[in-house]
């Protein structure tokens, strides 16, 4: 499910041989076979309670594995034989640039560790140092400005979520002094 | 005549001041947030979604009314002011759109738009007030496999009809269902794929879910392929529409209307396919300076598509007001938020919750107004926002996804949640899976499996129960092709592209 590993947009999009095990679509046929595997041994442990006509709880999900599994073979067959879906458009994408995996990366690594950090360090410094750290990864330049936006935005969601709207956002470090 | 009364006493609820703030609250962010580029519908009203939730129901829906249009209203501004191709349901709007702009009729594209949707919104709210009740009336009957066959139904056309490839639609959907299981189980209380995890056996909320594969999917998407030149915004003054614009425009926008609400109805039916319908009718039916125009920005093929969109977005309502269930992405995230309340869509919410839906009603028409008097005037200034350096836009986009889950349950195990759900929404991106059938599988899962089981333990476990009643019949039928007709077609298609 980590379709960032593989191969470029650019190189795939020439025209490779029809069959082909080697597309990182397969990943994410084959995600949904597993995940069909998943259901069905994942709720095997769910004894079905109540009824005795079958209608448990693992009823739906044997169900829903079923199709998952089905669903997953007919798309890693589709993939296999050369089908592709269209890569979505939108007004910042550009669809014929390769995948940039390093910015990906970078990007996850910066959220995860926020959400990691979050409680320690409490939502405005958090916050500011996720934008400010996604924006500089994204492009952008001028640094000064950058922090001094980020340190805005985080304060100012803090006071308005956490004291206009009374949503609870951790402190965390600064706890004590807003 | 009843629902008339019922109306006006919406009206009453809806003209509060109280109420009218929200109104106006809720279309102002709705556009603004709609207007931002890489933004469409469904993830303004996912992202705003946590805001509503400090606020009381009939007053929430009020506001989220106006986000709802708002946000539908916001995306047209950006496809005829951006120089670049934007989401499925406004793309036809910037076929003509952008180049009316381009040729310095940007002020009129954006009127015809404005006031294109006021009408057609107006009217097709209106054809709501009068479809409403009927449905409902015809709907109070439903026993539980009907229900069940209407999720089935939104299920395969959902899948097949918006995507191309129906495997990937079906995909989607699986997914959207595997996530809909998760949790504990309503009628026996037993855990099921929880893993192990204490904060998965409430299941995941549909607010992460949506978050998740709309805007964390979308930030990581854009990581990977950002267009790093600066974006073209074509500049523009005030809003207006000249004599022979007006002429020109109001029969595309009646056509567009009677195009789009049937659409937005119908399960599967969404607002790209009668956006479409309308762009290629009034290009046949154009004549004289119109027919020299198409292709070249003609007023035509703004007027009918924006009228059609809107139209839809009304159309979407009725089987989700009136029978709980949702056509499109947009109206699953609406019907989570009804089910933040505790309130169940359907012929008894029409019973029990009059003042809330009639409210909500009555704000739609005067948040359709509220968009015209906002939008004209404000024109320039939604063209700066197209302005927003792309670093920021998206690390904002990410900072205010991180805030509305976290405000939830003040969880960072809901953030790593989030994140794996975005990397979902990323693939499914990056492969061309549609994201509308996950929303809608996940939401109307769990609904579909308790109405099987009630309609199989009525029936004794004998599956023919299913389709006992003539109206699951004849849906399982509408179903099943729905889901086949694709694959019958490609199947003869596909010799002659091998060849």
């Amino acid at each position: 499910m980590f379709p960032v590993e593989e191969s470029t947009g650019a190189a795939e999009r020439g025209a490779g041989p029809a069959y082909s095990w080697r597309r990182p679509e397969l990943i994410l046929a084959l995600t949904v076979l597993g995940l069909g595997g998943f259901v069905i041994a994942g709720t095997a442990g769910v004894t079905a309670a109540g009824s005795a006509l079958g209608l448990g709880p693992r009823f739906f999900p044997v169900i829903v594995g079923s199709a998952l599994l089905l669903i997953g073979l007919f798309y890693a067959v589709d993939v296999v034989r050369g089908g592709r879906g269209d890569p979505e458009e939108s007004e910042d994408i550009d669809t014929q640039a390769p995948a940039d995996r390093r910015t990906v990366v970078l990007v996850s690594v910066i959220f995860l560790a926020f959400a990691g950090l979050l409680n320690l360090l409490g939502w405005i410094i958090a916050g500011a140092l996720l934008f400010f750290g996604l924006s500089v990864v994204l492009g952008a330049t001028r640094r000064l400005h950058t922090a001094v936006i980020a340190i805005l935005l985080s304060t100012c969601t803090y006071l308005a979520f956490v004291k206009g709207l009374g949503v609870t956002l951790p402190g965390g470090l600064l706890s004590g002094v807003i | 005549m009843d629902s008339f009364m019922l109306l006006l006493d919406g009206f009453a609820t809806a003209l509060t001041p109280v109420n009218l703030v929200y109104a106006l609250i809720g279309v102002t962010l709705g556009t603004l947030v709609g207007v931002l580029p890489g933004i469409g519908p469904a993830m303004t009203v996912a992202l705003l979604l946590p805001i509503t939730f400090s606020v009381p129901p009939a007053s929430a829906f009020i506001m989220f009314a106006g986000i709802y249009y708002g946000g539908m209203y916001g995306g047209s501004t950006t496809s005829i002011l951006l120089n670049t191709p934007g989401e499925s349901s406004s793309m036809i709007t910037a076929l003509e759109g952008n180049k009316m702009a381009k040729r310095g009729r940007a002020a009129q594209a954006l009127a015809t738009a404005a006031i294109g949707s006021f009408v057609a919104g107006t009217i097709a709210t209106g054809l709501l007030v009068v479809a409403a009740p009927l449905v409902v009336d015809f709907a109070i009957s439903f026993g539980p496999e009907d229900y069940f066959a209407l999720a089935v139904l939104a299920f395969t056309a959902v899948s097949s009809v918006l995507s191309r490839s129906v495997v990937r639609g079906l995909a989607s959907l699986g997914l959207g269902l595997t996530v809909g299981l998760i949790g504990i189980d309503q009628q026996t209380g037993q855990a099921r794929l929880t893993l192990g995890i204490p904060q998965l056996l409430d299941g995941i909320d549909v607010v992460i879910v949506a978050v998740g594969l709309f805007a964390v999917g979308e930030v990581l998407y854009v990581a990977s392929r950002l267009r790093h030149s600066d974006p073209e915004v074509i500049p523009v003054g005030r809003a207006f529409l000249g004599r022979s614009d007006w002429s020109r425009s109001w029969r595309p926008w009646l056509r567009g209307t009677a195009l789009g609400f049937p659409f937005g109805a119908l399960p599967g039916g969404g607002a790209e396919i009668p956006t479409f319908l309308s762009y290629a009718i009034e290009k046949r039916l154009a004549r004289g300076v119109a027919r020299e125009e198409y292709g070249k920005g003609a007023i035509e093929g703004v007027a009918g598509p924006e009228a059609a969109n809107n139209a839809s977005a009304a159309g979407t309502l009725v089987p989700l007001l009136t029978l709980g269930l949702p056509t499109s992405a947009t109206a699953a995230i609406m019907l989570a938020a009804f089910q933040q309340y505790g309130l169940q869509p359907g012929p008894q919410l029409f019973d029990h919750n009059p003042a809330l839906v009639w409210g909500m009603i009555a704000s739609l028409f005067l948040g359709n107004t509220m968009l015209l008097v906002l939008n004209l005037p404000l024109a320039p200034l939604w063209a700066r926002v197209l302005h927003v350096p792309r670093p920021y836009l998206y690390a904002g986009i990410m900072l205010f996804a991180a805030l509305g889950v976290y405000a939830l349950n003040s969880s960072w195990v809901e953030l790593i949640i989030l994140y794996v759900l975005g990397l979902l929404g990323f693939a499914m991106r990056r492969f061309g899976l549609p994201v509308a059938p996950a929303v809608i599988g996940m939401i109307l899962g769990p609904m579909a499996e308790i109405q099987l089981r009630r309609a199989l333990a009525i029936g004794a476990g004998d599956v023919t129960s299913l389709v006992k009643s003539p109206i699951a019949a004849v849906l399982l039928t509408i179903a099943l092709l729905a889901l086949f007709t694709p694959l019958i077609r490609k199947w003869f298609a596909r010799p002659s592209r091998a060849a």
